[in-house]
């Protein structure tokens, strides 16, 4: 890496609400640390809401970003157990009355397997929508990457992120999901920089994103930039996986 | 923590040696290894000698810890499943002059909780070198499974690799290590906030440091230190005394 101060968004941030040992914290509070760990945008996601009450929580998380719209993207979520129908017109709203720009599921912590019948017309509808969706993933039993692959493969219109790119164990799986399937995108957080240059040399670099998970109250982002410092990765890659990828990603 | 003036004189307990030329390899290990201040590598043999080709693995060990031995000890590695010949390897191993036992639940196709690893650590026991296994991987090798067989051999020393890593693993790792006091945890991949839990609550004095190489990277692992602030003490008994002490490394 020898350009130091490139621009970083990152790809898998949390709003903390009071869950996980979190706290509750403003919008431009959470902006202020990201920014001084060095990012340039997020893309942020509620943390409550994967717990429980998925509409209250984005209404929480629209209203935190408001007035940062030029920093953060807000990723709505939806929980495929209180059905479709409902996870439809939640959806709906979220993109259309609290401006929306993806979507977040989070398999085990929502008590779901990406085989729920609910989970294809959500992945499909956030297809027409426009909408990438990020998963947890890299989770046995119910977020692994080929889970996930089985639905983003009937869903072909719909850009399908790894959050994870399968975690420590499972990153053999992301990478022959995504080289499988042309709308599987991963994202390198939590990754392991042994892991992250693996997948950069096999997976093409216009389906990589940077993440962090930060927003859990801890000092994440520092430290994840600094996985990079050490890999053989070019320039030009890092500027796809640091920022170009996650613009080209949106609607 | 002033880490530029403290980082001199560290010992990593948890590096892997990359597949390919040994002498290359830990060659350019030493040579990562000085710009981070790290004098002493506590290293087990590449994948290949983990699952199959036990002693040959050993014996390579052994050469480059002959080599290097002011820089350098290593692990020894026997798959359980090969029974009392994995007795004999590991044993042949400890009078080559190699430290402790590798285990690798994952790799080698055995679950923690199995009784077939216990004649491995009879033999730890009888040598007195305490046993490093990698731990974060369902089904095999989770923190309680640990905990379990630490429990059932109350007089060995084991050390959680990775301390549980990734994901929900790594929030069973500290109460595991609760529930038994010969366990000490690895902390190399591990997100700063559960490093700070074990340390408070477990105390400074069973927790190694470690910097998962290849896996992860030295500027990872040290940058995710910074937000610990840990005493000049503390930092000493974490990344130098604590090993030194069961490894029986002499300063």
């Amino acid at each position: 890496m020898e350009d130091q101060s490139m621009k970083v968004i990152d790809s898998h941030t949390h709003f903390p609400g009071t869950s996980f040992g979190c706290r509750p914290r403003s919008g431009e509070d959470i902006r202020n640390e990201f920014e001084s760990g060095g990012l340039s945008g997020a893309w942020i996601m509620t943390t409550d809401g994967l717990l429980g009450e998925p509409a209250r929580h984005n209404d929480l998380l629209a209203e935190g970003v408001r007035d940062h719209l030029d920093f953060f993207v807000p990723f709505c979520t939806v929980s495929p157990n209180e059905g479709t129908d409902a996870a439809l017109a939640e959806l709906d709203r979220a993109v259309g009355d609290l401006g929306m720009k993806g979507l977040k599921l989070h398999p085990w912590l929502q008590s779901f397997s990406p085989t729920h019948p609910a989970v294809l017309p959500i992945l499909r509808k956030a297809g027409e929508l426009g909408l990438p969706v990020l998963f947890h993933d890299g989770t046995p039993p119910y977020s692994t990457p080929l889970q996930i692959a089985s639905a983003a493969e009937k869903a072909p219109e719909t850009t399908v992120i790894l959050g994870h790119s399968g975690l420590e164990d499972l990153y053999e799986d992301a990478i022959l999901a995504c080289l499988r399937h042309e709308n599987i995108h991963l994202c390198l957080c939590s990754q392991s920089a042994g892991n992250i240059s693996e997948i950069v040399r096999r997976c093409p670099a216009e389906k990589l994103l940077f993440g962090t998970d930060a927003g859990f109250g801890d000092s994440l982002i520092k430290p994840a930039i600094a996985k990079y410092l050490d890999l053989d990765i070019s320039d030009e890659t890092l500027k796809k996986i640091f920022h170009e990828n996650a613009q080209a990603l949106l609607p | 923590m002033k880490q530029a003036a403290m980082q001199s004189n560290i010992i990593d307990s948890a590096m892997r040696l990359p597949a390919g030329n040994p002498k290359s390899e830990v060659s350019a290990w030493f040579d990562l290894a000085e710009r981070w201040g790290i004098s002493h590598t506590v290293a087990a043999p590449p994948d290949e000698f983990v699952m199959a080709f036990n002693d040959e693995g050993n014996a390579m060990m052994a050469d480059l810890v002959k080599q290097y031995p002011d820089r350098l000890s290593a692990l020894a590695v026997a798959n359980p499943w090969y029974g009392e010949k994995a007795v004999d390897t590991l044993k042949r191993a400890f009078e080559r002059g190699l430290c402790g036992l590798y285990l690798h639940p994952g790799r080698q196709g055995f679950h923690l909780t199995e009784s077939v690893v216990d004649p491995l650590i009879e033999a730890c026991l009888e040598y007195g070198k305490p046993i490093y296994s990698h731990t974060g991987t369902p089904i095999c090798a989770m923190p309680f499974q640990l905990a379990e067989l630490a429990r059932r051999f109350g007089e060995a020393t084991f050390v959680m690799g990775h301390m549980g890593w990734t994901d929900f693993c790594g929030y069973d790792a500290v109460p595991a290590a609760q529930q038994t006091p010969n366990i000490l945890l690895d902390t190399s991949l591990a997100c700063s906030s559960i490093v700070a839990d074990a340390i408070e609550k477990l105390g400074v004095g069973r927790v190694l440091f470690g910097t998962g190489y290849p896996r992860s990277r030295p500027a990872h692992e040290f940058e995710k230190l910074k937000p610990l602030n840990l005493s000049e003490e503390d930092f000493d008994k974490y990344a130098r005394k604590n090993a030194r002490r069961i490894w029986k490394i002499n300063p």
